[in-house]
This record gives structure tokens, sequence and C-alpha cells, in this order.
């Protein structure tokens, strides 16, 4: 039933420096993480800067290279980005941060969408232009828009270009990396919204990268946490939200700002609660190396990077 | 819901239409009025030299006649004879017709390898990246003078073409180097791996992709060498290690100057040639450098 599963995958970057540039350490960007999604469902990956979101993204689609474990995508292992076949790479395409360096200046609109479509399909003019505006349609942008340039939409517009071009090939598993932390505030509700109706309506599987767990849990059907490469908590969003068992997750929640100006005391309490918590409790959570531990079940959908009882 | 918001942001849509890149360079050029001149005479001279050698027949112009060495400017002969009886304004015609084609030819060729040596070493990067600039090195560390005066004497027939190539193993490093740099920053933006996503092969992403955005660097570039390439064609060829003297060019009319006699009293057949290098050089180096200043928004005068 699940479309991806990630077992144990470890990507590690050699730290070069010192005479001859030797490796002289590894910096341990993904270490060791295990995840399944099942077709149809959003999953969400949150974390600081730095916790080895992107990258792990970046390896599932064959941007970066795996160090060790595997990726089973519809049962079938992905290899390193050299060895995979053109068909491996269709079934999943990936939006992008940045929609201003993300769609080439120097190409139309059409251009920039109907190129999934020349690499993959022997198109004539006429109906890939159809296709092309067949998405415009969808990402809702006029016909007309086609003849322009990236230069002339608005970020939000480009965005949706980036989901359109994305979306052209029918892929099964689409990955989005921080998709909305280079928006305006005030675009980023619409485009995510936009992206839950796109992902329900045509039943997409979605790994949806972000650093904001409010965002994250408005999307996401489960929700995986990571910290220094590594998962500390896993879980459908309501046992995340609702029920934190590892000191850093709860941390993450406190920091989602409250809009609310009546609450504000009272959050920002709670805020420094947590914080006194987590440096009390900092022991009982990392290891004597400040790594994260192994994961244990907490109940059937839950699991938390905690140490085992006893 | 979601629908009315989409109506919303296309109304939102940034309408204003883009200035397309030439009419940016012509604004510069109209603006400037040294490179509009410029650009005017480098035009004119064109014109002037290719339509001019539909009329006139390089055999007829370079065969000796005895009985007029050395005339001095006629009705006849418009600028002179050298010393072969051979008429001046027909050699500088067909010599800068030579030169110009030259000067073209190298732009062109040493364009083709330059892009294709700097694209893949700044798009690859690594391993590809350092062999193919330590090749960039060798080339840089040949005497070029020394080993173009041997393929003068080993290549038999020695043309337009032949200089042509040979000039052009020495010239297209810098193309390489420049756009190996500019590559190096395209290759980081995401547009890239957007389109290596989408199952792009390295070589349509290399010339559909990042080819595009240097552009504007491929041309300001080549415009600039193509005056250094006239120069240098013109010096190997008073050096006389270029063409011979039965394909003028404005470099062997020159090295005319070389015999003192020709060079205190006989103005008419070194003058008109050096001049015209000054000019041509000068014109096609000021086009270059509005083209440059045109393509860079904060060097723009307009």
């Amino acid at each position: 039933m699940s479309i991806l599963q990630v077992r144990n995958l470890k990507v590690h970057f050699p730290v070069k420096g010192g005479l001859l540039r030797r490796t002289v350490d590894t910096m341990k960007a993904v270490d060791g993480i295990s995840i399944d999604i099942k077709e149809g469902q959003t999953y969400g990956l949150v974390g600081e800067s730095g916790s080895g979101k992107t990258t792990m993204g970046r390896s599932i689609i064959g941007l970066t290279d795996k160090t060790s474990g595997s990726i089973l995508f519809k049962g079938v292992e992905l290899k390193n980005k050299r060895k995979r076949s053109k068909k491996d790479l269709r079934d999943i395409q990936m939006i992008f941060q940045d929609p201003y360096s993300s769609l080439n200046p120097k190409k139309r609109v059409l251009d920039i969408v109907a190129e999934p479509l020349r690499n993959y399909e022997k198109n004539t003019k006429w109906t890939e232009k159809h296709k092309v505006e067949v998405l415009m349609d969808q990402i809702g942008l006029t016909p007309e828009s086609i003849y322009k340039y990236p230069h002339e939409f608005s970020g939000g517009q480009r965005q949706r270009i980036g989901v359109a071009r994305a979306l052209a090939l029918h892929p099964k598993l689409i990955i989005a990396d921080e998709p909305v932390s280079a928006l305006d505030v005030s675009v980023q509700a619409q485009v995510l919204n936009f992206l839950k109706e796109i992902q329900t309506n045509l039943h997409l599987t979605l790994l949806f990268i972000s650093h904001d767990i409010g965002v994250v849990r408005h999307m996401c059907d489960r929700i995986g946490v990571m910290y220094k490469g590594r998962l500390v908590e896993e879980g459908s969003s309501n046992d995340i939200y609702h029920n934190p068992q590892h000191i850093y997750t709860k941390r993450l929640i406190a920091a989602v700002p409250d809009i609310n100006p009546e609450n504000r005391e009272k959050h920002s309490k709670h805020r420094k609660k947590i914080r006194e918590e987590y440096e009390q409790t900092y022991k009982d959570y990392f290891d004597d190396e400040g790594e994260v531990m192994d994961m244990i079940s907490i109940s059937k959908t839950h699991s938390a990077a905690l140490q085992r009882k006893g | 819901m979601v629908n009315v918001q989409h109506k919303n942001l296309d109304d939102q849509a940034i309408t204003s239409e883009s200035t397309p890149g030439w009419k940016v360079v012509w604004r510069e050029i109209l603006y400037d009025k040294v490179s509009l001149i410029s650009l005017i005479l480098v035009v004119c001279i064109m014109i002037v030299v290719y339509g001019g050698t539909i009329v006139l027949e390089q055999d007829e112009i370079v065969r000796v006649d005895l009985f007029s060495i050395h005339a001095p400017p006629s009705s006849e002969f418009w600028l002179g004879t050298d010393y072969g009886g051979r008429d001046i304004f027909g050699q500088l015609i067909i010599g800068t017709r030579n030169s110009l084609s030259i000067g073209i030819l190298v732009t062109l060729l040493s364009g083709v390898v330059g892009i294709i040596f700097g694209l893949a070493s700044g798009y690859y990067g690594g391993f590809v990246d350092n062999v193919l600039m330590r090749i960039v090195d060798f080339f840089m560390f040949l005497p070029n003078l020394l080993i173009i005066i041997v393929f003068v004497a080993i290549v038999p027939d020695y043309s337009v073409i032949t200089f042509a190539l040979i000039m052009t193993i020495f010239q297209w490093m810098p193309i390489a180097r420049m756009l190996r740099s500019k590559a190096l920053q395209q290759r980081e933006l995401q547009y890239v791996e957007a389109s290596k996503t989408l199952g792009s092969s390295n070589l349509r992403v290399m010339f559909r992709e990042v080819m595009p955005n240097l552009s504007s660097i491929i041309i300001v570039t080549m415009t600039l060498q193509l005056a250094m390439n006239i120069g240098i064609e013109s010096g190997l060829s008073f050096l006389g290690f270029g063409l011979p003297e039965s394909t003028p060019s404005l470099g062997t009319l020159v090295s005319y100057a070389t015999n003192p006699a020709t060079l205190e009293s006989r103005w008419w057949i070194w003058l008109p040639a050096s001049l015209l290098i000054l000019i041509l050089m000068l014109c096609v180096n000021n086009v270059g450098q509005a083209i440059k200043r045109a393509t860079d928004a904060r060097q723009r005068r307009v």
C-alpha cells in the first residue's frame, strides 16, 4: 500500500580539509531515517534549518546521492542519480523552494511548462499547447499567459507555474520543498490551499517539507519531525500536535505564534515553561553525545525517539 | 472559494511589458553617439568591402604590372601602386575583406570551441572542470608566435581558411574561461536542478537552459574579440607570418612600410591601410562596449 518506503536512509557528506584535501570528517545530513508514505497521503517533514529535511527530499528525487539505505518507490528500488532510468524519474516530481530562481528567466511559460512533456511524450505543437493551456487553467492562470516570461508574474503565480510544471506528467509523488517559505505571508495561504485542493482532486501523494509545524499541521495527514538528521517523532497530525512526546516537538509547537492577542500572556508563559522543561530534561531525550535516540513505538500510529523504559 | 482567490490573484498580475534585449542594446547605441557613428562606419565599410569584391577580381589586382611601378595616386590608380605596379585601392578593398573575414571566422570558430569547453567545464564542475581547465592552461602556455611561424612553413596551401584555423587554436581560451565562470554561477540556480528533475539530459540543460542565460555575455565577448582578432591578423601579416602577398590583407599592405623609401616618400601604400585598421578596431570595440553596457543595468547610460 505504501507508495514510498524509505529504509534507514543515510546521506553523509565528506568534510574536506587539511593537507591534500583529505576527508577529515563526515557531515551526517541524514542519518538513518525510515518513513512510509501511503498513496494519496500528505506526509509532512518538519525541522529546523540544517536538520536534513531538504537533503532527504533531494535524495528521494535523485539530486543528491544517498550513502546507504534504500528508497523503494512502488516497491522498486531507486538507484542513485546516474543509474536512475528516465522512467523512474517521471513519476516523482518536485516543487522548488524559490519561485524566483526555479523558472528559467529566458523561457516563456509555454516552454517552461512543456519541458517535461517534450522530454517524455511526443506531441504535436497543437496538442502540446492544448495540454499546457489545460494546466494553466488548473492552476488558475489565463491561457494567454503562456506567452509571457516568468518575470511578468508575481511570486505566488510563479510558484503555481512551478506546480503546473510538476503536474504536467501526472506524477504519483510530488516533493514540495518549502514551497511557500519564499513567498509573502499573504500569498502563502493561497498557495497552500491551492496545493491542498489539487492534491485531493488529483489524488496525489505529497511529501511536504517545511520548517513551520503550523503549516504542516494544516496540510498533512502524517508528520515526521527531524532534528540533526534523525527523526525524533513521527505520527498522525493529531498525535504530534495534541500529544507530543519528544521535548523537541514540544518546543517546535510552542514556537508557533498565536495571533489572538488575548492569549499573548498565556502563550508566552507556556513557552517559558517548555523552555525550562527542555533545559531540565535534556539528558532524558538525548544520549551522552547529544545525539537523538532510536525511535520507539508509543501507539499504533505514533512513535518517538525516547529512552527505552527499564 | 479557491477559484475566487485565483481570480483576485490574476487581477494583481504584473502587466508591464518588458523591453526585449535587442531594443535595450539599440537604445544604448542610439544614446551614445560615438558608438552610433562607429556602428554606421563599420556597416559602411563592410558594405563597400564585400560589395567591392563582387566587382574586383583578386587575381587581377595582384598581377604585376611593370609599367606602373610606384605610381602616385591618379585617376587610373586611385591610391597609386606598389613596387609591383599593383593597384593599392583594389588591394585595400580585397585586403580589408580578407582581414575582416579572418577576424569574423576566427571569432566564430573560437566562439564555438570556447562555448563548448566553457559550458562543459562550468556545468559539470569537479573533475571534468579540472581536466578541461588544464587543457586551457596548456594552450595558454604555448608560444603562439613560434608555432604560427612553424605552421606557415609547413602548410603548403596558405589561404584565409587555413590562417583562420591556425589563429583559432590560440584564440578560444578567453571565451572558454569567461563562460566557465558564468556557467558555474548559473549551475547553482534552481532552474538547472528543476530541469534535471523534469528529465532533461545534461546536454539539453547546458545548451537549452544555461546557454540562453549567457547569450549577452557571449555576444559581448565575441564582439570585443572580433576587434582584437582583426588586430592580431594584421600584426601577424605585418611580421610576415600571415597571408602571402598573393592574398593581400591590411597587414601585408602595412608591411610595405618596412621599406624606408616607401615609409618616407610613398605614403599612399601604407597610410590608408593603417588608418583603416585603426578605424575598424576602434569602431568594433566601441560597438562592443556599448553592447556590454546595455547588458549590465548598472552600467547603462539610458
